[in-house]
């Protein structure tokens, strides 16, 4: 079933932020978290429209760096799958 | 008086802007989060006095970290006069979101254009003329760490405090939140507070709890009320109020950033780019990592205790001293209160022993946490950490403890406090006690020296890396039962800029973290040090037993003065008072003397003696003086007597005192690990700091067979009865238990609650022996020797933290929905 959606969202050019490779640049097209992860986020400038650059994977491939209004910021996997993102 | 408060976003040098314009000194850090509570000074600002508090960092003013909540109390409670907004010039944009939350609580504000140096260099403009138009604010620039701006900030203030009257309310248009914003305005009829309406009136509509919370209780209904207008706006625009705001307050930080700000080399790569390529590079990392830890624990560790080998003179200078100005032994009658003196000294120098080292490691912390290089340890090692409930930003405090051999698990949990993650940060304090505290090696090599001559290195790899795993397995356990429930935070962290450490900054917090140290502690072991020496003293030995030693010391005496008899010099050795105070002189020289350091020491140690008694000098150092020699033999002979009754004394009080009744009635249980009540007193005692442990064995087994200079060990190996086997079981026993008081202490503080301290020394007491209880039955009955044991042990420590760590997670990332209780009813 969130395979379907999944596959659904890709035809569509949807993408999530966890699957962006290092060197790309994304924009948010909708942040999916809620509450306390949602509060961080917008906090953290992860609005809808932003310009994202994803800029590596850490060593062990887990948390990404990714660059959001002009600075660095990690972010973990499950929670850069929460974000839907559309290449610039 | 004018109150101040300093708001910002982490890590723009708020706390620095702090020392700079009150000269207080505060901790400062590069990387977010360094000031959790909030900090206030007093200090006069021309003829005004000024309280000045620093808030911890927050991104905003709307979510639910601790840090948020301190700060948003200190603005509701505490009403101050005007708030001073930190902004990092080189991050404006980010920094302006805040800001604007700022402006809108409807106090007058300052805004400090903060590390204006950082911005210059990446040749960032910024027109701060216009900015304060834009803002209705006064705006400064500054630059904290070089101590420029401070004329000007307080210079803004006093402007802004004159101006007072003229001030009005700043307001940002919420365009299509705003009726709901006046809506729900009108419907406070019950709210008094200090500040805006409004900015009420928008956090209740962003569902800001705490100010939800605070509303209900003045006026009934309001939360209510809020709720729904939440899903009125939510129906119209079909968005929640809390990213429709957010989104429009980084649009109005953007049109500041594009009006008033010009970055010249924009897409320019920084230093701090180019440095993270090889730092957080995919192959580097980690080795760059490994060599960091390694680094830190080569200089603070290993040299710091090579460094002690030169404090230590001074730290024995304090005790001789003490020794000295205690009243002294009558022959074997020792008063109490010398004996308190100098158990209360040993009890303070074997943890001021530890002072270099923590002075080298707490200056090296202090360099890398003003580099940076802090958030991205968490970085690299996060994915590691977080499939054992752990954090990323456990990785120092798991240092510091001692995952490389050696460490001290008071600072490592200092350490844990700046973890976001409650969970995480409550599974790291309680098992940074589990790490190679350095006390404990001498313990180790007590046994390994006894037990295991051959096999001495495999052993210490065993004890040293053991322990990584054992925390890892523990958090594992504590964070899905326990702690499962405990709030844990999104990994959202901002990986600041590279700057380079001030050299004053860090030995400023070398200093103030040591002296934390000292005072927390150093007094509190020192208090239990005092009901330690009670329970090892009390009750005593009984009168018949008194009368005994009491002959025997007759018996010694009388051996002394047969001997000495023939002696030209018997005149000055004829009463027992005399014998009594050669012998004190005799055995201070020699103390003094072991002391001594070089040639030059030891003659020191000689003239003082001379000079304090020529005739007893003659008796200690005879040289060609046949009559003294008469004397000399004797007395040494003398010295040895006396040595071993109080020993016996001692041993009898032990085994007779409280703690050594504790220690036999434990034994029917404990003789499952193998231990019997000696041991049991030793791990007892070195609750209070491990050396004693040592100490306690060591004089437990010490005994008239053994040779006089004979080393720990070999007493040990021969008095003892145990095989490798026990030894094994207590090395177990010792790597998982028992924590120090120190340790304890801190726990206490960090996780701020008995409870948790209670835990934290139960669990492991709990786990400790039924590990030692499995692995010397095992060892029994398979008829394992100590080796084969230990590495049974290691083995089945190694799988059981593979298996957790391979073990495939599934994470809930969703939440909200109906409460689970009525999820439940429904069914
Ligand atoms: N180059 C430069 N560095 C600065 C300046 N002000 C502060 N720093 C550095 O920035 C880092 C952070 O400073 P802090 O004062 O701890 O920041 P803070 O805002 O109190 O941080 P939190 O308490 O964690 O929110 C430190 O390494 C400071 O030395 C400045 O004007 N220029
Ligand atoms: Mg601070």
């Amino acid at each position: 079933m969130r395979r379907a959606r999944y596959r659904k969202q890709k035809r569509e050019g949807f993408k999530r932020l966890s699957d962006i490779s290092s060197g790309e640049s994304v924009k948010i097209l909708r942040v999916n978290a809620r509450d306390k992860l949602l509060y961080k986020l917008l906090d953290m400038g992860f609005i809808d429209g932003t310009v994202i650059n994803v800029i590596r994977e850490a060593p062990l491939f887990d948390p990404m760096e990714l660059r959001v209004q002009n600075y660095l910021v990690s972010l973990r996997k499950s929670e850069a799958q929460l974000i839907e993102v559309e290449r610039v | 008086m004018i109150k101040v408060a300093l708001a910002g976003q982490p890590n723009c040098g708020k706390s620095t802007v702090f020392n700079m314009i009150s000269g207080i000194y505060q901790h400062i850090a590069n990387y977010p989060g360094v000031t959790v509570d909030k900090k206030s000074g007093r200090f006069k600002a021309g003829d005004r006095e000024v309280e000045l508090v620093d808030l911890p960092g927050t991104y905003s003013f709307s979510s639910y970290s601790a840090e948020e909540r301190v700060a948003k109390d200190v603005i509701l409670e505490e009403d101050p006069d005007i708030i001073v907004n930190v902004v990092d010039a080189s991050n404006i944009k980010r920094n302006l979101y805040l800001t604007f939350q700022l402006l809108e609580i409807g106090k007058p504000v300052v805004v400090v254009l903060n590390m204006m140096d950082v911005a210059a260099r990446r040749g960032i403009e910024i027109d701060s003329h216009k900015m304060a138009e834009l803002l209705g604010c006064p705006v400064v620039e500054a630059s904290g760490a070089q101590g420029k701006g401070k004329e000007e900030i307080l210079q803004a203030l006093k402007l802004i405090w004159d101006q007072k009257s003229s001030f009005e309310e700043f307001r940002l248009n919420y365009e299509g939140l705003e009726p709901f914003i006046q809506k729900l305005q009108r419907d406070f009829t019950k709210i008094d507070s200090v500040v805006s309406s409004r900015w009420l009136a928008i956090k209740a509509l962003e569902q800001d709890m705490q100010i939800i919370q605070k509303l209900e209780k003045m006026q009934r209904g309001i939360a209510q009320k809020a709720k729904e207008y939440r899903l009125q706006f939510h129906e119209v625009l079909d968005r929640d109020p809390e990213s429709f705001l957010a989104a429009l307050r980084f649009d109005s930080a953007d049109i500041i950033y594009h009006k008033c700000v010009v970055e010249k080399q924009k897409d320019h790569v920084t230093a701090t780019d180019i440095a993270d390529r090889f730092i957080l590079n995919r192959w580097l990392a980690l080795p760059f990592l490994f060599l960091v830890m390694f680094g830190i624990y080569e200089l603070s560790i290993v040299m710091g205790y090579k460094i002690t080998d030169y404090t230590w003179p001074l730290l024995a200078a304090v005790k001789n001293f003490t020794v000295d100005i205690l009243p002294a032994a009558n022959f074997t009658e020792v008063p109490v209160i010398t004996e308190f003196g100098i158990w209360m000294v040993n009890s303070a120098n074997a943890l001021l022993n530890y002072i270099p080292i923590f002075l080298i490691l707490f200056a090296l912390i202090a360099i890398l946490e003003d580099v940076g290089y802090m958030p991205r340890m968490a970085f690299i090692l996060d994915r590691l950490f977080r499939k054992f409930g752990l954090h990323g930003q456990s990785t120092l405090p798991l240092v510091l403890g001692g995952a490389f051999v050696g460490g001290c698990a008071v600072p490592g949990v200092m350490a844990t406090k700046g973890i976001a993650d409650d969970r995480a940060r409550m599974a790291t304090i309680l098992t940074v006690p589990y790490m190679n505290c350095l006390a404990k090696v001498p313990f180790y090599t007590l046994l390994l020296g006894a037990f295991f001559k051959a096999e001495m290195a495999l052993m210490m790899f065993y004890i040293s890396t053991v322990t990584v795993f054992i925390a890892l397995i523990v958090a594992k356990i504590l964070t899905s039962t326990v702690l499962k429930t405990r709030e844990t935070a999104p990994f959202v962290m901002e990986l600041p800029p590279y700057h380079l450490p001030t050299f004053k900054g860090v030995v400023l917090r070398a200093f103030e973290r040591v002296w934390i140290y000292i005072k927390k502690v150093v007094t509190i072991v020192l208090a239990v040090a005092v009901i330690l020496f009670a329970l090892l003293q009390f009750p005593g030995l009984d009168e018949e037993r008194r009368a005994h030693y009491a002959q025997k010391s007759q018996e010694a005496l009388s051996y002394f003065d047969n001997r000495v008899r023939g002696s030209d010099y018997y005149a000055l050795v004829d009463t027992k008072e005399e014998v009594s105070r050669l012998l004190n002189f005799y055995d201070g020289y020699k103390m003094k003397r072991m002391t001594a350091s070089g040639k030059e020491g030891a003659q020191a140690v000689d003239s003082e003696y001379k000079a304090l008694n020529p005739e007893f000098f003659k008796f200690v150092k005879p040289k060609g003086d046949a009559e003294a020699r008469k004397i000399n033999r004797p007395l040494r002979k003398l010295s040895r007597m006396r040595k071993k009754i109080l020993m016996d004394i001692k041993d009898e009080k032990v085994e007779n005192s409280l703690l050594g009744m504790a220690g036999r009635s434990i034994e029917p249980f404990t003789q499952y690990a193998g231990f019997d009540w000696k041991v049991n007193v030793a791990f007892l005692s070195s609750f209070a700091a491990r050396e004693s442990a040592v100490a306690t064995l060591g004089s437990i087994y010490e005994n008239n067979k053994t040779k006089e200079g004979a080393r720990a060990e070999e007493t040990m190996a021969q008095n003892s009865g145990y095989t490798p086997l026990h030894a094994t079981a207590m090395i177990i026993f010792m790597i998982l238990t028992p924590p120090c008081i120190a340790t304890m202490i801190v726990v206490k503080f960090q996780t701020g609650s008995y409870r948790w301290m209670l835990f934290a020394i139960f669990f492991p007491i709990t786990l400790g022996i039924a590990t030692a209880i499995t692995v010397f039955q095992m060892g029994v009955h398979s008829s394992l020797n100590g080796v084969e044991a230990m590495t049974f042990f290691y083995v089945s420590v190694l799988l059981t933290a593979l298996v957790l760590g391979l073990m495939p997670q599934k994470r809930i990332n969703w939440s909200g929905g109906l409460p689970q209780s009525k999820v439940r009813d429904l069914h």
